[in-house]
């Protein structure tokens, strides 16, 4: 499967906040390089608005990169209530850490909660895997 | 009598664990959280002994190990999360002998809260102090139904207290500040959640003070003023207050002194606490053992002539390792190649590195070194710091192998 | 969690008995009573058009091990052993105030919840308020779980 196919498919820049979820970090602990683990971690929560705008459908997979990295992760729709357009969600893993900047403003400590990223529908593309990203 | 265990998967260090075991493996784990069970019980890929890829017996990576710390000119050794206090104690040796830069989890995590903590900076207390006296509880940028599932039941919300006789529907009242309704922000009811935007948590206390100071609360994103009035209301009545502090609230501040300020006039108004939400069970350990042998909680560079010891961002593990001036790494307790940003933890792939572990982690795969350790709570005893900072002893509950991550660092020790 | 409504639109309306029952729409009430399972309705599972519709309702239905006698049911899967409803329930607190009521792991036999293996597990149920001759709508395991794991059918 070529990149060409994927130059139609809008890109929009979101920012993305990460959280913790106590089911990833359950498989974590029984291995982190799992099925489960991979399968609970790759992943970004959009918001219904910016699923529209991306022309996906929810469970496609879609691009996620920056200047720090780049990863191919399952795109969900977020159970919140509220609208956060402009916003994503990607839950604390190496999935996430490939795109946290590493700059700190000399404070040490890397912005993990509040990144930009360019996000880009990629039906089919395989998801990023453990092995892949180092 | 029930015998009790102490469940290492967080910083609850929850004391009320029972276990049931066969074949000299754990095979029950009640009143644990989900998540405790899965570290209680062990990983299914175990850390194993190798140098050079090649298995080998303990003493061979132990030999290894010290000749590869003897012979870094800028040796890192970092983690210490998941590792007892007598590790984390020989850590500091260790540090001092090779003058090493010297770092933890809290670097980049809940460091400058409990630096405040220990400089009496912020007033604190106990989770024995929240179940039996507190009130108002406020959770503002944590969720703890994920990262500590036990937090509510067990001390914030739900138990019954001394002074909380009555359950937590009249006793308590517990509020969620957040930019997203979390599950603990669901837990707290749409009127004691507060949505506030990415980045705004410094102007939301701004805005908080004048509301406890009888002043028009602004925010720049016109946020509802009655709502803050409102909240400044409940904050007011409280008899014990205590603000839950998550990695949200850390991050989103470039310095603490908003907070010093809010908790200033929560103070002069009603009675407030702080609490940091500290993740890994032993974090808070490392900050205090080795505040109590240099007066810093982390970031530290030794100098191997002298015994002096220096202190700062330059030091923390991010800007080490961004800046490449570390040429090898002890990594215990700890998996730093999946929890630092990509680019930062590359270069700790290229230099001699050391990972003393229980299961096989990220960094392992890309270790000179790897020794398998006993899982302490489990495997071994040990000490740790809960994360209010009341001491905890781990108890033995299966029988292993594995050498304690204390002994393994206490044979690198001698062997330099 | 779903209502009869919802559950019969996914059924094939055909009321063609073969579940024994005289209509789509009593199944669909017994089957939001877990007296019959997905399963039980045979074009549902053999006819090829049904399949997403079969596929949806199964989701809807989560598998459940057993429904108590109040109707209680706990989803393993959502369940995350954080003790909420164990330490919230009224009649945890009145039967082990110093062990279940206070936060810590159940001293009594006579809980109703009890956390076992990272998951809650239900026994006792005959002294859950919602039973007997004076049941009252109790809602404290519901509103204090994190996750939606806990729901009365």
């Amino acid at each position: 499967m070529g990149f060409g196919q994927f130059l139609s498919s809008p890109e929009i820049k979101l920012k993305v906040v990460t959280f913790r979820d106590v089911f990833q970090n359950t498989a974590q602990e029984s291995s982190r390089f799992g099925e489960d683990y991979c399968k609970l971690s790759a992943v970004i929560k959009l918001d219904p608005k910016d699923i529209v705008k991306l022309s996906i459908k929810e469970g496609e997979t879609v691009i996620v990169k920056n200047k720090s990295g780049k990863v191919v992760v399952k795109a969900e729709g977020s159970e919140s209530e509220e609208s956060h357009t402009g916003i994503a969600y990607m839950v604390n893993s190496p999935w996430s850490n490939a795109l946290v900047p590493d700059e700190t403003g000399g404070s040490g400590v890397p912005s993990f909660k509040d990144f930009e990223v360019s996000v880009q529908g990629a039906k089919g593309e395989r998801i990023t895997s453990l092995r892949d990203i180092f | 009598m029930t015998e009790y265990y102490v469940c290492p998967g967080c910083a609850l260090l929850c004391d009320d664990i029972e276990v049931e075991i066969e074949d000299g493996k754990v095979t029950k784990v009640n009143s644990a959280c989900r998540k405790g069970v899965a570290r209680m019980k062990g990983c299914s890929d175990p850390m194993e002994c190798t140098v050079d890829d090649e298995k080998t017996d303990v003493d061979a990576a132990i030999t290894k190990a010290a000749d590869i710390l003897r012979e870094a000119k800028d040796p890192l050794i970092f983690g210490h999360g998941n590792s007892s206090s007598q590790a984390q104690q020989l850590s500091i040796d260790i540090a001092k002998r090779t003058g090493a830069y010297l770092d933890d989890t809290s670097s980049f995590c809940q460091g400058p809260i409990i630096e405040a903590i220990l400089q009496d900076k912020l007033k604190t207390c106990t989770l024995d102090d929240i179940r039996h006296k507190a009130d108002v509880i406020v959770f503002w940028g944590a969720d703890p139904s994920n990262s500590h599932p036990r937090h509510l039941s067990r001390y914030s919300y739900f138990p019954r207290g001394n002074e909380r006789q009555r359950g937590w529907e009249e006793d308590r009242t517990a509020i969620a500040i957040d930019i997203r309704k979390s599950d603990t922000a669901e837990i707290c009811g749409q009127s004691n959640f507060y949505r506030i935007p990415m980045a705004a948590d410094a102007e939301f206390m701004e805005a908080l003070v004048s509301a406890l100071s009888g002043k028009v609360p602004k925010t720049s994103f016109d946020f509802d003023k009655k709502k803050i009035l409102q909240l400044a209301n409940v904050l007011k009545k409280a008899k014990f207050g205590v603000i839950c502090v998550g990695l949200g609230l850390v991050y989103s501040l470039d310095e603490l002194e908003p907070l010093f300020i809010l908790m200033d006039k929560l103070n002069e108004v009603s009675s407030f606490h702080l609490l940091p939400m500290v993740g890994q069970y032993n974090m808070r350990g490392f900050n205090q053992n080795l505040f109590d042998k240099t007066g810093y909680i982390n970031r530290v560079k030794f100098d191997g002539e002298d015994n002096s010891v220096k202190h700062g961002a330059d030091f923390s593990v991010i800007e080490s390792l961004r800046n490449r001036s570390v040429d090898a790494a002890l990594i215990i307790g700890s998996d730093p190649l999946s929890s630092l940003p990509l680019s930062v933890a590359r270069y700790l792939a290229e230099i001699p590195l050391i990972t003393i572990d229980p299961c096989r982690n990220l960094t392992a795969t890309k270790s000179t070194v790897t020794i398998p350790c006993a899982l302490s709570g489990v495997e071994a005893g040990g000490t740790a710091m809960r994360m209010d900072g009341v001491e905890v002893e781990l108890k033995k509950v299966i029988d292993t192998d594995n050498l304690t991550d204390e002994e393994i660092l206490r044979r690198i020790k001698e062997a330099i | 969690m779903a209502n009869v409504m919802e559950i019969y639109q996914l059924l094939p309306k055909t009321n063609c008995k073969e579940c024994g029952k005289s209509t789509c729409m009593a199944f669909a009430v017994d089957l939001l009573a877990r007296k019959v399972k997905v399963d039980d309705c045979i074009p549902l599972v053999n006819e090829e058009k049904y399949k997403d519709n079969y596929e949806k309702l199964s989701e809807i239905i989560a598998p459940v091990g057993d429904v108590t006698e109040t109707g209680l049911i706990v989803h393993d899967d959502k369940c995350i052993g954080c003790g909420n409803c164990v330490v919230a329930c009224p009649v945890n607190v009145a039967n082990d105030p110093q062990g279940a009521g206070s936060g810590k792991a159940p001293t009594s036999d006579k809980v109703i919840f009890k956390v076992e293996d990272g998951v809650v597990k239900a026994r006792n149920v005959e002294e859950c308020r919602r039973f007997g001759e004076n049941k009252i709508l109790c809602v404290a395991c519901i509103d204090t779980c994190p996750t939606k794991a806990i729901e009365f059918v």
